[in-house]
């Protein structure tokens, strides 16, 4: 087996494309062994509220819905089971903190299983990470 | 690469596009045990590439692969 590796992600856009894009990648990784962390920080925070439903960018959200039906027909799943796909392949989850105080956000706002941190916490573990993607 | 194994399981991800193939069989091949060979099915053509990437990733062997009436047979000994 090849040695474990490591990723890094920083999710700064909120919007349904960035987010389905990031838990692709991120929930393949997992289910390839490789150690992921995923940090969420400006608009990106949005998609760790519970509940939230993201939307494709400007004028374009007018078209999520069909966007998500022609995902489900190729046997994607959703953003929530994405996410709880996420958790349950062990996926580390980050909101930064100074994104959440700008933008009077609550841990309790937040689905559970998420890890608070600043970005010199993150950038530790991304300098020892073997690969780093920024989805924005 | 076209000698076929006996195989313990079949996962069919016929319909499924990317990752979920990946995503499926790394939850299947969890409930295998180490030597048993896994059969999956697919039609994403992506998956042609992935399913060796996984396989070396993860340091499981790919002991056969065929292509037939439009979906790709991958058989998967799990080592480890």
């Amino acid at each position: 087996m090849a040695e474990t590796k490591k990723f890094a992600m920083v999710v700064s856009e909120g919007s349904f494309d960035k987010a389905m894009m990031s838990m692709m990648m991120g929930n393949t990784a997992a289910s390839m062994g490789i150690e992921t962390h995923i940090f969420y920080t400006f608009f990106g925070l949005n998609l760790l509220k519970k509940g939230t439903k993201p939307k494709l960018p400007g004028m374009m959200r007018f078209f999520t819905g069909s966007m998500i039906k022609k995902m489900k027909g190729v046997g994607m799943e959703g953003y929530q089971e994405q996410m709880a796909m996420a958790k349950e392949l062990g996926v580390k989850i980050y909101a930064c903190s100074t994104s959440m105080e700008m933008m009077g956000i609550k841990k309790e706002d937040l689905v559970d299983g998420i890890t608070v941190l600043g970005a010199a916490a993150f950038l530790d573990i991304g300098a020892d990470s073997d690969m780093q993607l920024f989805i924005g | 690469m076209v000698i076929i194994m006996e195989k313990n399981d079949t996962l069919d991800a016929k319909g499924l596009m990317c990752p979920m193939p990946i995503v499926k069989l790394a939850k299947k091949m969890k409930e295998m045990k180490v030597g048993e060979v896994l059969e999956l099915i697919a039609d994403d053509v992506g998956s042609k590439e992935d399913v060796p990437a996984w396989c070396k990733r993860t340091g499981n062997e790919l002991v056969g692969q065929k292509e037939e009436g439009g979906a790709f047979y991958f058989y998967i000994k799990k080592v480890q």
